[in-house]
């Protein structure tokens, strides 16, 4: 292209973006496990977005904010990007949000400078993400910012000998790695580290390993569902629990969409996490009510309906502050360092990170009134943010 | 199926290379009128390809040879990973990555064969998802040099001939796969004909009959596979060059799986079934999960019972049966 066809063509950008400033649809597109076996938690960004609308209204100002949502299946990269791509080109979203596994994310990062298109990630929970892209904002959580606080709890409460078994895939490996990291640096001693393929289903063997090893906690990190159902039952099984060997995680393997189907066997388990549904504050329990309200259930509600109701937030804002222009850079800018009190808690975007800093708490699996939850403790981890970005 | 071989004996060819030279023309007409047509919907057109050479090369072991796989993202994702490995390692060159994905494709095509194509029956197809599965556990295992399920990210290839550049319309990228798939679709519709190509639809048949006459089955086997490899390399390598990304997905079983039904679909013995039977499924998924993005997977399940119902052989074969019924009133047959 030369010269003269690129600046006509930036005066017909230019031209566009004045005619839309009043005509004003303003487009978010949405991307999102919407089916497959994460179709819940694809579904809550919708619940999440859906509440924060219920709430606070269609329209920022005078412009109306219009959600549209594409189903990103699985981890895709080629089908994201390509959906990232229509949705920038063909629907002329002017902001992104959404995407559930990190290659989907690593995909679309490129196009979003060139676009100048601000990404907001409501889970892909691996570190670099954000690094990827100055357009990219992340109000989820990644694997260090919980596991971090984890392994400082673990060593404080008495634990020296730990054994670490993971699921071997990314999260997982980055779990071990924050864990072994915190822990040794605390003073304590990993005393076996276990990573297991995804697809085993009996762990036996996993637990003798660890009853051998001697450790005094077991630290652990499986997908939800199957996985993490047979890991604590070969836990109890084996007899660990019996012998007082401790047993945590980060929430993720215990989501109180999980907890029914494990049983009474996860009473006692301690787990690191931002977000439980039983945390006690007028904003969770508002945020609830209104999830209910649009029709959603409780008892399906995942930590990415509380990320995607601090995405909308988000998007809320940066398009107040750009007035409906397509002005990325503005829009980072007022984000950064923003401020408020979400449904987990008192969060921030970091203004180093562009990634979200909370509080971690510590919870313990109880049953209450016949219903096994999370119970939050007295032990908060304040003002968490992404241990392996940040070097504070 | 013989009845088809019978159509392709060399000397109904009069004309040579007409055959060839429509086929190309038909795949740039239609590349044109999606181009046209659908100005904002390259990326998906690109992804779109860089699949339709999968089930291509799908149809070449399995519609060709008869032999049963679900392993055979693995050539695929190999190729995308040697791609993406060799891009971020600094060799930027689109059509040097395209060689690149084509030797991987051909080496693993060559491994696998030599593999799957010892067996017949059901412990073929258990042998090829033992493949891929090793494939996928080896792609995910050796995280240092695939990202593992992060997937691996920061392939930024260069400009094509040093021209054009790859842009956020997939302009570059979807003629660039469009013209790749004309050559190969030419060269594998000369190669399908060839004797050799034939000798494989004989071994389908019947491969205790070849053996009888004298052919070395196990071999051409091999060869086969390695050409599907390749052709299987083309395409992943062009998804690695387009997406920039290469995900644990590429090499998954449930590509492998996919890419099956997509060329039952379309009909398999035929290069113009794997063709049609990629695009249609690609298409109709495309456009129901952009309008229920939450319920669409139901819909294509009852699109697939239908066909199977209606038409269990493939998309093409009323097609075929037509043009056929219409060339058999000139000729006895």
């Amino acid at each position: 292209m030369n010269e003269r066809a690129k600046s006509i063509l930036t005066l017909a950008i230019l031209g566009l973006m004045t005619g839309t400033a009043s005509a004003d649809v303003i487009k978010v597109g949405v991307i999102g496990t919407m089916s497959g076996p994460y179709a819940l938690f694809g579904a809550n960004y919708k619940m999440g977005i859906d509440a924060w609308v219920a709430e606070h209204g269609n329209k920022v100002g005078s412009h109306e904010i219009e959600f549209i949502y594409r189903d990103e299946e699985g981890p895709n990269p080629a089908k994201s990007k390509a959906l990232a791509q229509e949705l920038i080109v063909k629907d002329k979203v002017q902001y992104l949000a959404g995407i559930y596994f990190t290659p989907n994310a690593m995909a679309i990062a490129p196009l979003l400078e060139e676009s100048k298109t601000p990404l907001v990630v409501l889970n892909a929970a691996t570190s670099s993400i954000v690094e990827k892209s100055p357009y990219i904002v992340r109000t989820s959580f990644t694997m260090w910012q919980n596991t971090v606080p984890a392994a400082n709890i673990a060593f404080k409460n008495g634990a020296r000998k730990v054994a670490i078994a993971v699921s071997d895939y990314g999260p997982g490996i980055d779990a071990e790695a924050a864990f072994k990291k915190t822990f040794e640096a605390d003073g304590g001693a990993v005393v076996e580290a276990i990573r297991i393929p995804l697809n085993t289903t009996d762990f036996s063997p996993i637990m003798q390993r660890i009853k051998s090893s001697g450790a005094d906690t077991i630290f652990t990190f499986l997908p939800a569902g199957p996985p993490a159902l047979g890991f604590i039952k070969a836990y109890v099984d084996n007899g660990l629990k019996a012998d007082g060997v401790k047993l945590m995680s980060t929430g993720d393997v215990v989501t109180e969409i999980d907890l029914p189907g494990i049983g009474d066997s996860a009473i006692g388990m301690l787990s690191t996490y931002h977000y439980a549904l039983s945390h006690n504050s007028p904003e969770n329990k508002a945020f609830l009510a209104s999830i209910v309200k649009n029709g959603g259930k409780i008892e399906d509600v995942a930590m990415t309906g509380v990320a995607a109701y601090d995405g909308a937030r988000v998007i809320y804002k940066m398009i107040e502050a750009t007035d409906g222009q397509r002005d990325p850079e503005k829009a980072i800018a007022t984000v950064k360092g923003m401020k408020w009190i979400s449904p987990r808690g008192p969060v921030s975007i970091d203004p180093e990170t562009r990634h979200i800093r909370q509080n971690v708490y510590l919870r313990t699996v109880t049953k209450v009134d016949g219903k096994l939850i999370n119970k939050e403790g007295d032990t908060v981890f304040l003002d968490q943010p992404d241990w392996a970005l940040s070097k504070q | 199926m013989t009845d088809i071989a019978i159509d392709h004996v060399p000397g109904k060819r009069s004309i040579p290379f007409v055959q060839e030279g429509l086929g190309a023309l038909t795949i740039i007409a239609l590349g044109a009128v999606g181009c046209f047509l659908f100005p904002d919907d390259l990326a998906l057109l690109t992804r779109l390809i860089g699949i339709s050479f999968l089930v291509l090369s799908l149809d070449l072991v399995t519609g060709y040879c008869g032999i049963a796989t679900l392993g055979h993202a693995a050539q695929f994702g190999v190729a995308a990973y040697a791609v993406g490995i060799a891009c971020v390692r600094g060799v930027t060159d689109p059509v040097a990555l395209l060689a690149i994905g084509i030797v991987a494709g051909t080496l693993m095509g060559l491994i696998s064969g030599a593999l799957i194509a010892r067996f017949r029956g059901l412990p073929q197809l258990v042998l090829s998802i033992a493949v891929g599965q090793l494939v996928a556990a080896l792609a995910n295992k050796l995280q240092w040099l695939t990202g593992g399920s992060d997937g691996l990210s920061g392939i930024l290839p260069g400009k094509v001939f040093g021209i054009y550049s790859f842009d956020m319309y997939s302009r570059t990228a979807f003629l660039f796969s469009l013209a790749t798939l004309v050559v190969v679709f030419v060269a594998l519709s000369r190669f399908v004909r060839s004797p050799f190509g034939l000798l494989c639809r004989g071994i389908k048949d019947d491969d205790l009959r070849a053996k009888m006459i004298g052919v070395a089955v196990y071999p051409r086997l091999v060869i086969m596979y390695g050409v599907a490899g390749a052709v299987a390399g083309v395409g992943g390598a062009l998804t690695a060059i387009s997406t920039g990304v290469v995900g644990l997905d590429s090499v998954g079983f449930e590509r492998s799986a996919e890419v099956l039904v997509m060329l039952v679909l379309g009909g398999a013995g035929h290069l113009w079934g794997a063709l049609a039977g990629a695009l249609i499924f690609q298409i109709f998924e495309h456009i129901v999960s952009a309008a229920n993005p939450f319920h669409w997977m139901t819909l294509v399940g009852l699109l697939l019972i239908l066909i199977v119902v209606f038409a269990p052989r493939g998309l093409i074969e009323p097609v075929l049966m037509l043009v056929r019924r219409r060339a058999g009133k000139g000729r006895p047959s």
